[in-house]
């Protein structure tokens, strides 16, 4: 499907030349907010195996102009990032290293589109770079996120500690599948296997409630901060939530993101997100992966998207 | 430095390119970069900017582009055959052309799939039968192979790792051999590789041995093949050794790296082994 395309380029916050594509519309549908993609992890603005083309291209059928665009040191843009592990790339992510890039974002959509209201929206590492804009700038009225993160990449260094209960579950099934597979016996006689987490998965239970951090006596952290979890994600959350925005988060079944979102912070925080119950919808595509990258998962998640946005759209 | 995106032109396709323009006078030797397939043009990008960019700061206008459905370029791949692909580049090839005027030379980068659709397109343009469609200044241009794809029978069969990796890990298990999975292509269907559909018209026609053999090449410019491997892997290509001696004038340099084009624990914000020995070799030839 061919829509008016630019290529564009803005500055961001610390001067680097960002680039992106905005798509716009053939017929612009009333006053719809505008969204605005953005890039997930390391991977730049057309997202795993193009996954942001699909969303574009139903946003854009919709009526709705669209921005996406790459993070300094990412993709086209410029910039360098000093990391050498991806995890610490990540972890900056998660950490918000991209939000400021994200409202320059906004406002150059402002400035030189003249858009008013926003969606932010992304996968993964995006999703909580859309969270923290959305955070911030009072113009983003909703976050569409698919596999939102809600914990610090510093899992990829001691991943037996952090591992929800249903991805330790899922791991066991794993392990189980791969018991007469001479690769994978090689893998633990030569000490390369993660031993923590075969252990931990041998006695995870599945559908087990998550069981509350134990705080030691003095300290000074909270429960989150004991275990991965961002301690940034319900702050901004709920900040966002309480000045009226909407979400829809979408989770694939068969990724741990659906697991820690549900174990680490739905469970602790379950009073406060049933207070907003009306302005979060949930939808989980079973099967799925982390990247959505069967056409039939990205389909599912792109009617869900359709069905809410015109359930905003009829709420006005 | 300037780097400018920007829209070109295939027929019916749009493809997306983005102009690395070097300050000053220019070399008149350019260079277009040949991204591989799949998932592997997105783990390798951030190594592609940065060698286009050293490739501009060396002087070199440098145009990097998205095939037809990779990237910002319009279509999906079960759209694209091997004739698209070479179409692609060949229009990329024109667009530097057109953009930057008075080059004497256009050379060609590739990565994997990518370099061998570079080897190709040089053969084309050496072709009297074809050259006319592709501009002059390819002819005595660099080609820069950086460990192509020879074996496109046995390249598919890999990248088809991807479809099994994903139903082992959605369904558990493996449902579609890589046989029912080639026979499904075959007859029309689509095999999904992290995300992007391989389609029948692309499968077909790379589905070959000798994709890039080592008979006698026409091109006339400078070679250099890379073999890489991570540092302490590498190992003698004959394969590569046979196809550099297919060349008048090639060289072979392998380059210790870990394979960027895959997700691995290292970020990859460049393969600087890779990048130095292409400049390096780039300077003389």
């Amino acid at each position: 499907m061919m829509h008016d395309v630019l290529p564009v380029s803005f500055r961001g916050p610390h001067g680097h030349l960002l680039f992106g594509t905005l798509h716009r519309p053939a017929a612009p549908a009333g006053d719809l907010p505008a969204v605005v993609l953005m890039s997930p992890g390391v991977k730049m603005r057309v997202g795993p195996g193009r996954l942001y083309v699909p969303i574009t291209e139903a946003l854009v059928a919709r009526g709705h102009t669209v921005l996406r665009f790459d993070f300094h040191g990412l993709g086209d843009s410029e910039g360098e990032l000093q990391e050498t592990m991806l995890a610490d790339v990540y972890n900056h992510i998660e950490a918000g290293r991209y939000a400021g890039d994200a409202l320059a974002a906004l406002e150059w959509m402002r400035r030189e589109q003249g858009h008013r209201r926003f969606i932010v929206a992304g996968l993964c590492g995006g999703g909580v770079t859309a969270l923290y804009a959305a955070q911030r700038d009072p113009s983003v009225e909703a976050l569409f996120a698919i596999g939102i993160t809600v914990t610090l990449s510093s899992d990829a260094v001691m991943p037996a500690a952090y591992l929800s209960n249903a991805e330790l579950v899922n791991r066991r099934k794993g392990y189980l599948r791969r018991l007469f597979s001479l690769r994978s016996w090689w893998r633990l006689l030569t000490f390369q296997s993660e031993f923590g987490v075969i252990f931990r998965s041998l006695f995870a239970k599945a559908g087990k409630p998550p069981k509350p951090p134990v705080i030691p006596a003095g300290s000074a952290l909270t429960p989150e901060q004991l275990g991965n979890l961002n301690p940034m994600f319900a702050p901004a959350f709920f900040e966002f939530l309480g000045r009226g925005g909407r979400a829809l988060l979408v989770f694939s079944e068969k990724d741990r993101e659906y697991g820690d979102f549900q174990e680490k912070f739905a469970a602790f925080h379950a009073d406060r997100l049933r207070a907003h119950a009306p302005q979060v919808t949930e939808h989980l595509v079973l099967g799925a992966n982390h990247v959505m990258s069967l056409r039939e998962w990205q389909q599912e998640t792109l009617a869900v998207l359709d069905r809410w946005l015109a359930g905003a759209s009829a709420r006005g | 430095m300037s780097e400018t995106p920007f829209y070109f032109p295939r027929d019916d396709a749009r493809l997306f390119g983005l102009l690395h323009r070097p300050d000053g006078t220019a070399s008149r030797t350019g260079f277009v970069l040949s991204h591989p397939f799949a998932e592997e043009k997105l783990w390798s990008h951030r190594s592609f900017v940065s060698a286009a960019r050293a490739l501009a700061a060396a002087g070199h206008p440098v145009l990097r582009f998205d095939y037809t459905g990779a990237g910002d370029s319009s279509g999906y791949a079960p759209d694209t055959s091997l004739e698209t692909h070479l179409a692609d580049l060949a229009a990329a090839t024109r667009a530097l052309a057109a953009q930057v005027p008075g080059l004497d030379r256009i050379g060609l980068i590739g990565l994997r799939f990518g370099a061998t659709l570079a080897a190709l397109t040089m053969e084309r343009a050496a072709d009297p039968a074809t050259g006319s469609t592709l501009p002059a200044a390819l002819r005595t241009g660099p080609l820069v192979l950086w460990d192509p794809i020879l074996d496109g029978a046995a390249w598919l069969q890999d990248v088809m790792r991807a479809d099994l990796a994903a139903q082992l890990a959605s369904l558990g298990k493996v449902v579609h051999t890589r046989e029912a999975l080639t026979a499904r292509v075959l007859a029309g269907g689509i095999v999904n590789i992290d995300g992007y559909e391989l389609g029948r018209d692309l499968f077909a026609s790379c589905d070959r041995k000798d994709l890039l053999d080592a008979t006698a090449k026409r091109h006339a410019g400078p070679v250099l093949v890379v073999p890489i491997a991570p540092p302490g892997k590498l190992k003698p290509r004959a394969d590569l050794e046979a196809l550099a001696g297919s060349y008048a004038r090639a060289t072979v340099r392998p380059a210790e790296e870990q394979p960027f084009w895959r997700e691995i624990k290292q970020f990859y914000g460049k393969a600087p082994a890779l990048q130095a020995l292409t400049l390096e070799w780039l300077a003389s030839a």
